[in-house]
């Protein structure tokens, strides 16, 4: 219908201004728009759950390339992909890449002058305004140019000199940037950052473990508690989750006695003051290196007959954890993976740990190992199925700790005996793995995307891109690409629906294929 | 060493969708060098670099390599260390280290690396610089001495390992097992007897699993097992010709996983029996 009505022609010239401008107000963040992924979860609640319904069960062994984009190198892609107004952005350690999403055409890229961090992996990009930012392997904040990937700024995050690194996706919030670091391998107070957006200053910095030395510490004497991966918010109550790392010395309890929170934790801070309102520590007194950064996914649903908010964490212990997310007690704590090492749980729904498997001088055989029971790999919630879908493990490491190994880093041996992978689906309400999927030797690397149609994407220990049935794990696609360090997205893009994959160090895009009267040569 | 062989059906072999409980079987990850209680081998060609070069190493070694690695080579959160590492022993000005970290180790976890000749040549560099070092120095911050692992009780572990392990069901203490105490020592022994991985270069072709494919017109195909998906089964037959099938194709698969049981039997250890059953294979010289 057309109408001269003088609101529209207002709202059509607003839009079309800010089209132009291609900037992203951070209100966006609160309700995506379906042609977006516009941060490293796809929207603040962590679940990777997207809306759209093209691709269904019914029609997902249909899905044909749309494009592939190499990024040739030989680091693989483990971020997440960034989609804002057509662009996708995708890192690797010190690269970022801008590309137009209808013609995977480069738009930019932007490398980072040669530095010592660790380049494990890269997480992804942000987006707010006209900046992108992202985090160096030697722990610096960067924020480029969305429009040709020049600098405008880099601000330290801490100091590489000391042995801190960063990987990770940068979470917007407001004008905030708020950015972590890793660092196991020396004694390091556990650093959470927010930088002002627009200039760069620092705001606050969160400690999940006080300095080395710290007289009357609450940790013990426990250093580490890195927060590495990219957490989750809840713009009502106004709190940030993240989880926090292993304690440093890592393997040697001895030197930190207690419960050395907050480490091994899911902590809920003030994004605009980096103040604790809670914490829970999924693993008290952690010796195996398990950090409890794993995704704490925010979820409004119904637990035991009432609607709650809760917060969902699949955590490398082995542990699956139900919190009420407004004052972090434990509604529920499930194991979904193979675990040797507690006593039980504990009042509060804390595991307990046994002292004999802690690391000791002739070796403990520990399950989980070392990589945990599950890791990096992101969940994700279909809070429809109620399923909770995670990269699993079970494992086996031993475990060894004398006082030669001493109380700085790591402190200690390990070694992974055996583990198997599996994708497995969690009721939250129970607890219970309803499925599990084998997906090969070893530990996995893919994250987890579910859709509205009841699709589970995700990849195996093979290098195949796989789509599950979400409701009991059949396979409904694959394709052989090379093994998925990453986590699939999708979008809608010109009355299209799209699935992102990485494969080795090239991204793949899925799309139904058109009918033969659409497709032009 | 016998094998207690386990004839499977597809249903079994097929582990892609199965109730909870954890699937086991299978054939291990990447294998992990256990030098960590061996004396470490000297350099056998002593070679010196220029401090230049080995400083720009370090740089290239911290960032590429470091986190799995160690900043000093010295073993990080995955990967071995270099510094008593046989093949950096015997490597020379990078002879047997440049084509390693070129190609990578992929089924150990290490990638490929394709970065600058130069860079690489520091790296080497810096190895062997970092080999000296750890030479020279006390003690070993990541080390487990053979005297560390002796708390368990031969007779005990005799009585576990021909009870209720079950190992004697699948091992005959006779031929070769009978100085398996004497061919692997301390913690190798230990990795060994919780999970004898079995990849790369040191393979044995007996823990391959025996497996029997037999395709659409009814053909068999019989060989071991050297790959195995949801989607893709290869093996090597006795020609060591190697042959892939996509499983959807395939009307039957046979065959046998001979460390099955030991990957059953790390749910079931108490770290005394363990121990118990490690002292008792140390007594087999």
């Amino acid at each position: 219908m057309l109408t001269r009505s003088p609101k529209l022609v207002l709202s059509i010239c607003c839009f079309l201004s800010s089209a132009a401008a291609q900037s992203v107000d951070p209100s966006m963040l609160l309700n995506p728009p379906a042609d977006s992924w516009p941060t490293f979860h796809g929207d603040y609640s962590g679940q990777r759950h997207s809306k759209l319904t093209q691709i269904t069960p019914a029609n997902v062994h249909q899905i044909t390339l749309a494009w592939a984009f190499p990024t040739n190198q030989t680091q693989s892609i483990k971020a997440t992909p960034i989609l804002v107004n057509g662009v996708i952005y995708i890192t690797t350690p010190d690269n970022i890449w801008a590309i137009d999403a209808r013609t995977a055409r480069q738009l930019w890229k932007y490398t980072y002058p040669m530095n010592d961090g660790f380049h494990i992996g890269h997480r992804g990009a942000a987006v707010y305004k006209d900046s992108v930012f992202i985090t160096t392997p030697d722990a610096h904040l960067l924020a480029l140019d969305a429009r040709d990937g020049k600098v405008k700024w880099n601000v330290v995050i801490a100091d590489s000199k000391r042995g801190f690194w960063s990987t990770m996706a940068p979470l917007i919030i407001r004008n905030h940037v708020i950015v972590g670091v890793s660092g196991d391998f020396d004694n390091l107070p556990g650093t959470l950052r927010s930088f002002d957006a627009d200039t760069g200053k620092p705001q606050w910095t969160f400690n999940s473990t006080p300095p080395a030395g710290t007289p009357g510490s609450i940790s013990g004497g426990a250093t580490g508690g890195q927060m590495w991966l990219t957490g989750t918010f809840d713009p009502a109550l106004n709190l940030l989750y993240v989880g926090t790392g292993n304690p440093t010395p890592v393997l040697n309890g001895v030197a930190r006695p207690g419960d050395n929170p907050w480490t091994c934790s899911i902590v809920a801070v003030n994004p605009d003051t980096g103040k604790l309102a809670w914490g829970f520590q999924a693993s008290p007194h952690d010796t195996h290196d398990w950090d409890a950064v794993e995704i704490p996914i925010l979820a409004d649903v119904d637990f035991q007959g009432t609607p709650r908010k809760l917060l969902l964490q699949a955590s490398r212990n082995g542990h699956f954890f139900v919190l009420d997310r407004t004052n972090g007690k434990s509604l529920l704590t499930t194991t979904f993976a193979a675990v040797n090492w507690t006593k039980g749980i504990d009042a509060q729904g804390r595991p307990i740990p046994n002292p004999d498997k802690e690391p000791h001088r002739d070796g403990r055989l520990v399950a989980p190992n070392e990589t945990g029971a599950t890791n990096f790999r992101q969940p994700s919630f279909d809070p429809v199925a109620g399923l909770f879908v995670v990269s699993a493990a079970d494992g086996y490491g031993l475990y060894f700790f004398k006082d030669d190994h001493g109380a700085y880093g790591w402190a200690g041996a390990d070694y992974d005996v055996w583990s198997r992978g599996a994708i497995r689906a969690i009721d939250y309400r129970t607890g219970k793995v309803r499925w599990s999927h084998d997906i090969g030797e070893g530990a996995g690397s893919a994250g987890i995307l579910t859709t509205a149609t009841g699709l589970t994407f995700t990849g195996d220990n093979g290098g195949n891109a796989l789509a599950l049935r979400t409701s009991d794990g059949t396979t409904l696609w694959h394709a052989t690409l090379g093994r998925m360090n990453n986590a699939p997205i999708s979008y809608e893009m010109d009355g299209r629906q799209y699935i992102l994959t990485a494969g080795g160090s090239v991204l793949y895009a899925w799309t139904l294929p058109l009918p033969p009267a659409a497709q032009k040569p | 060493m016998k094998h207690r062989t386990l004839v499977l059906g597809l249903a079994t072999l097929i582990l892609a969708v199965s109730p909870v409980a954890a699937q086991q079987g299978g054939r291990g990850g990447p294998p992990t060098q256990s030098p960590a209680s061996r004396v470490p081998p000297k350099t056998e060609t002593p070679q010196s670099y220029p401090a230049e070069q080995i400083q720009a190493g370090e740089s290239r070694f911290i960032a590429q390599c470091g986190f799995c690695h160690g900043r000093d080579a010295q073993g990080g959160e995955t990967g071995p260390d270099l510094t008593r590492s046989l093949l950096v022993a015997g490597d020379v000005r990078g002879d047997k280290l440049k084509p390693l970290i070129l190609a990578g180790r992929p089924a150990a976890g290490m990638p490929a690396f394709s970065l600058p000749a130069a860079d690489i040549d520091a790296i080497v560099a810096f190895i062997h610089d970092a080999k000296a070092k750890a030479e020279s120095e006390k003690g070993n911050r990541r080390s487990v001495d053979v005297s560390d692992l002796q708390t368990g009780n031969a007779e005990a572990g005799k009585q576990y390992f021909n009870g209720a392990g079950g190992c004697s069901k699948c091992h005959a203490v006779s031929g070769s097992f009978a100085s398996v105490g004497a061919r692997y020592q301390g913690l190798a022994l230990m990795q060994r007897m919780l999970y004898p991985r079995n990849r790369g270069p040191r393979a044995t072709p007996d823990l391959l699993p025996a497996t029997i494919v037999t395709i659409a017109n009814g053909q068999t195909i019989s060989g071991r097992l050297t790959y195995r998906d949801e989607f893709t089964i290869t093996i090597v037959d006795a020609n060591e010709w190697s042959h892939s099938f996509p499983v959807a194709t395939v009307k039957k698969i046979e065959g046998d996983d001979p460390l099955r049981e030991h990957t059953e039997q790390l749910g079931k250890y108490t770290d005394k029996e363990m121990h118990d059953v490690f002292a008792y294979l140390q007594s087999l010289k």
